[in-house]
């Protein structure tokens, strides 16, 4: 009979307990889309503190962050609003070319309806195109024509009715190459634009 | 909050988001408002402006919602925040250069809850990328978190 009623009182207690601790201010890590788990380092005025598990958060409204751990009830009465407004993860196309100019595979070809559906899908879509090359020929001259490469996909999008002034097109040339490769050799996988819809 | 306070942080956000568009150097968007519910605006050179999606944002704009707003971002090196009802964010340093080694992203939650999802800035120099509250930072090391700044 005591101990069910100081069980009861203790049940009351407990949450008020619980949330006269409870920082003001803190921050806890959630796993990435694809499942992995980053890690975050928490600094206070006096200390750091270092997070790398889900559901872990630190305080940080405490001179030296304090870690401790949210059940998933609590993480959505916090951030739901927040959670909620999360836009859709940008969307990723990669582009091919033939062999020294600005024509597109047929096979890339085929995939620009797929780049203007997924840019409709979108409220106020905008697209970086980023043009690249193998390392055959003179770096000036793969510059030149990498911004050749990302120019041709920024006008058959705007032919297809995409807005122009939220597309940003560059060129990186042969500075940046998904199969590392020895200078002056041909990489049809190399010879791409990356188009990025966010 | 009354209005006197309401008015006078809305001043001084506004004398803030001026002072650091004259100090800056470069002014094309860093990113784009994607989503909105409720009140959501962002104040970008001392203008007032509803976040629609689409709307495009510049480093040192103030980005605020209402009672019942949300608001959701995605800036060019593909970080992605998204805020809560009653918050205030502002966005102090962005430089998305990669060609010339020029990364940087600092972002202060005065207050309210946020997402932050990191993006090609953290992954290539993590220690480029700060978020701040009025009593802590988070430094980023590649990754997905939740923050509450309180009232």
């Amino acid at each position: 009979m005591v101990l069910a009623r100081t069980l009861r009182l203790v049940a009351i207690a407990l949450p008020v307990v619980l949330t006269a601790c409870a920082p003001k201010s803190w921050v806890v890590l959630l796993p990435d889309e694809d499942g992995r788990t980053g890690r975050i380092i928490v600094s206070g005025e006096e200390g750091q503190t270092e997070v790398a598990e889900a559901g872990v958060a630190a305080s940080l409204d405490t001179p030296k962050p304090e870690t401790f751990k949210v059940t998933p009830y609590r993480i959505e009465q916090t951030f739901g609003g927040a959670l909620a407004a999360q836009p859709k993860p940008p969307a990723v196309f990669t582009l091919y070319f033939e062999s020294g100019g600005a024509r597109l595979t047929a096979e890339s070809e085929a995939l620009l309806p797929a780049v203007l559906a997924e840019s409709a899908a979108r409220d106020g879509a905008d697209i970086s195109i980023v043009g690249h090359t193998d390392t055959t020929g003179d770096p000036a001259d793969n510059k030149a024509l990498g911004m050749l490469r990302a120019t041709l996909v920024r006008d058959a999008l705007v032919a297809a009715g995409l807005r122009l002034d939220r597309i940003s097109t560059e060129s990186h040339g042969e500075g940046n190459l998904l199969v590392k490769t020895p200078d002056d050799t041909q990489e049809p996988y190399n010879r791409r634009v990356e188009v990025v819809v966010r | 909050m009354s209005l006197p306070s309401a008015f006078s942080r809305l001043m001084l956000a506004c004398a803030l988001a001026l002072l650091t568009r004259v100090a800056l150097a470069e002014d094309g968007p860093i990113g784009y408002v994607k989503t909105h519910a409720g009140a959501a605006f962002v104040v970008s050179a001392g203008k007032s402006m509803e976040a629609v999606p689409g709307l495009a944002l510049r480093q040192g704009d103030v980005l605020r919602t209402g009672d019942d707003g949300r608001l959701g971002l995605i800036l060019l090196d593909n970080t992605v925040m998204s805020l809560g009802p009653n918050a205030e964010m502002v966005i102090d340093e962005y430089l998305f250069e990669p060609g010339n080694e020029q990364l940087g992203l600092g972002v202060r939650l005065l207050r309210g809850t946020m997402q932050f999802i990191s993006g090609v800035i953290a992954k290539l120099r993590p220690e480029a990328v700060k978020v701040k509250t009025a009593t802590g930072t988070i430094g980023v090391r590649g990754t997905r978190f939740l923050v509450d700044a309180g009232n």
